[in-house]
């Protein structure tokens, strides 16, 4: 193992809060789901080392079902964004407020 | 069952006696309404048999010694029975006469002095109604049975009141007289429930008997006749309450003549009498109705001294004659406070009849108008009102002078000599008052003559019928009779003391012993009265101004009737209107529409204050999750 896990924890952690950061905090759905998508790697990225860390190929297996997931929800999630957008004609999530 | 059982030809007369007026009373609202003469031949018919059955039974147990009793139970349940039925002694034999031979002639009257009134069978059925309830309420075998048949009377009183609707003061008077009695009457049964309480048995015979109350504390007896007063004071219009009964004389003349001064203001006196042996176990309770009798006699005279209202003069009359059947009966004496009970139901419904003819004929109340237009001319009611207003006055050889000397004797008979002078007293002012009107009428002064604002004159002769009417043989005819009842009632005294006397349930003296100068001196003070009524209202060149009219502090204050009416008005303003019904309102206002209020705005403002957090806002949700998630995880880590 060329990385230490405490290393691949901490990009892991890093690469998360940057995610957080970036869909809480950009007014834009579409950096809104660049956000979650960012959140979803990071995770992914902790799967992955836990694999090697443990020897273990269970956390690979369930990499390759976030991907997919993420790869459906990305589509799902633009879809709804470009018809919200031809709705409103605005990407900003502060004018998506009906239900309030 | 009390009493001796009761004969079935008794039953039925009692039955036919007291039911028949009720039956009338049901057609005439449901049959013949729309037919006045029909009506008026139903309601009188009845009242006949009434007559006829009262006059039979006292004539078949004139010798009677103990009361007849007949009863069944109408209201059971549980533990608690309450009977109905009747109860006859001698009492109620005297009363059911007097009260249908009243009953009888002021309809009679009736059919001269309300003649095309458009609420002729209304009139009628109210008339049935009342004679129904006051003979039941005669011979009541139980006081819950006689509480009912007094409200039943209360209620005819009020629909006569009331009886010319149209009019805003007689509804108003209506009003004021059923509130008033229902004064009395809150008191009354507060006692009737308390007596039932203590003794289990309500029977009229069994209250009066001495044994069935040994066992109650005595000031526990004293509390329940005091409150049982209270319906009495209500009823016969005694002192603290008496400013109801003049405002009753806005009802039709035969009216008052019947309800408000022969017979259902002395169904309070009868109430006292058929509980004389139980009012006569307290003392205290005795002296303070003896008190509360005199107060009502003296204020009354007092007001009776100024009204310019004819009918006014009678109803203050009423009072204080009520208010000397109860110094009788509080001092003692049984017979005097009945034989003038009886006495008074004679020369005071013949003066409200003999007032009724002036009225109807002239159409106004005030006295001196009524002089002015020629009420003298008028034979046979003035030769009667002359009569009846010599036997009130206490003068020999009416009836009145006869009964009157039975109070004073009763009055003479206590130690205290207060109520004997209070009384004297009480037959000065009466002679005063009541020849002032005689004299008056008698002696018409253009010069006198003020006509109160808002009282039309109507010219004589479109007012009233023409004298040779049909209609005025019925009104003639009942005058007659009672002038002669009046006169000739009088020299009955002995049969009657013995009658009445004898047949008194057990318990209480029959009467002091009169002093020997007491007659003489009721007398002098009667002719005294009249002798000053005569110097300022009779003689040629009076002036006809009262003694009491040339003071202007006494005259305002008995016109005023002593300022009790405003002093009623003071106190349902400060009390009821400022008072209660403020507190309620405010009540209402601020505690139970505030706390609604205040209970809604709430929801709404924490709702609003809530709402805020609420932006709608995707992102700080997502913050707002990541925040908790941060915290959460902190929690668990450390």
């Amino acid at each position: 193992m060329i990385a230490p896990f405490r290393d691949i924890l901490l990009l892991a952690a890093t690469l998360f809060a940057l995610g957080a950061f970036c869909a809480v905090v950009r007014r834009n759905l579409i950096m809104i789901v660049l956000g979650i998508e960012i959140m979803l790697n990071a995770a992914a990225i902790v799967f992955v080392g836990a694999s090697l860390h443990l020897n273990n190929l269970d956390g690979q297996t369930f990499v390759l079902f976030i991907l997919a997931v993420a790869a459906t929800e990305v589509s799902v999630g633009l879809a709804i964004i470009v018809y919200a957008f031809r709705r409103t004609g605005s990407f900003d999530p502060r004018h998506f407020n009906l239900l309030r | 069952m009390v009493g001796s059982p009761a004969h079935p030809v008794d039953l039925a007369a009692l039955i036919a006696a007291t039911m028949l007026p009720f039956a009338s009373f049901l057609a005439i609202l449901v049959v013949t309404r729309g037919r006045p003469r029909l009506s008026a031949w139903l309601s009188i018919g009845s009242v006949t048999i009434t007559l006829a059955c009262s006059i039979a039974l006292l004539a078949l147990h004139s010798g009677l010694t103990t009361p007849i009793g007949f009863s069944a139970d109408l209201i059971g349940s549980s533990g608690l029975n309450i009977p109905f039925g009747f109860l006859l002694d001698r009492l109620n034999l005297l009363m059911i006469v007097v009260v249908s031979t009243i009953c009888f002639l002021v309809q009679v009257y009736s059919l001269g002095y309300m003649a095309g009134d458009p609420g002729f069978s209304r009139y009628y059925a109210f008339m049935s109604l009342f004679t129904w309830a006051m003979m039941s309420l005669a011979v009541s075998a139980n006081l819950l049975q006689l509480y009912f048949f007094w409200e039943l009377v209360g209620l005819s009183s009020y629909l006569l009141i009331g009886f010319w609707y149209e009019k805003f003061s007689a509804t108003q008077a209506g009003k004021k007289a059923f509130v008033m009695t229902r004064a009395g009457d809150a008191a009354f049964f507060i006692g009737i429930l308390l007596l039932f309480i203590h003794t289990g048995d309500l029977g009229i015979v069994n209250l009066d008997s001495r044994a069935a109350l040994a066992g109650v504390p005595p000031s526990f007896i004293t509390l329940s006749a005091l409150l049982i007063f209270g319906g009495i004071v209500g009823k016969s219009a005694q002192f603290p309450l008496l400013t109801w009964l003049p405002d009753a004389m806005e009802g039709p003349t035969p009216v008052s003549a019947l309800l408000h001064s022969a017979t259902m203001v002395a169904a309070g006196v009868y109430l006292f009498a058929r509980l004389f042996p139980f009012f006569s176990m307290s003392a205290v309770a005795m002296s303070v109705f003896l008190a509360i009798g005199t107060i009502s006699m003296l204020l009354a005279s007092t007001m009776a001294m100024v009204s310019r209202d004819i009918k006014k003069v009678w109803a203050f009359s009423t009072i204080s004659q009520l208010g000397f059947m109860i110094m009788a009966l509080g001092a003692g004496s049984y017979f005097a406070g009945v034989f003038h009970l009886t006495t008074h139901a004679g020369f005071k419904a013949l003066l409200f009849l003999c007032s009724g003819v002036f009225i109807h004929r002239f159409e106004t109340n005030d006295v001196y108008e009524l002089s002015r237009l020629g009420a003298k001319r008028m034979l046979i009611p003035m030769v009667t009102m002359v009569l009846g207003a010599a036997a009130l006055s206490g003068l020999p050889p009416l009836s009145g002078y006869f009964s009157k000397e039975a109070v004073m004797g009763s009055l003479a008979g206590l130690p205290n000599p207060v109520w004997l002078g209070a009384g004297l007293a009480g037959v000065f002012l009466t002679a005063y008052y009541s020849f002032r009107l005689i004299f008056i009428l008698l002696f018409p002064r253009e010069t006198a003559v003020t006509i109160p604002v808002g009282t039309p004159s109507p010219p004589p002769q479109a007012a009233g019928i023409p004298a040779g009417a049909p209609g005025a043989w019925a009104m003639a005819v009942p005058l007659i009779v009672l002038a002669t009842i009046t006169v000739v009632l009088g020299f009955f005294e002995t049969p009657l003391k013995n009658f009445i006397g004898a047949g008194m349930l057990a318990g209480g003296s029959v009467g002091g012993e009169a002093l020997s100068w007491t007659p003489l001196a009721a007398l002098a003070l009667a002719l005294a009265g009249v002798g000053l009524a005569w110097v300022e209202f009779g003689r040629k060149g009076a002036r006809q101004i009262g003694f009491v009219d040339r003071i202007p502090i006494l005259h305002r204050l008995f016109a005023e009737r002593w300022y009790i009416d405003r002093f009623y008005g003071l106190l349902v303003n400060l009390v009821i209107d400022r008072g209660i019904s403020r507190l309620c309102y405010l009540n209402d206002r601020k505690v139970i529409d505030g706390g609604i209020d205040g209970l809604c705005e709430g929801a709404v403002e924490s709702g609003r204050v809530m709402a805020v957090l609420q932006t709608g806002m995707v992102q700080y949700r997502l913050l707002a999750i990541f925040a908790v998630l941060a915290l959460l995880a902190l929690y668990f880590y450390y």
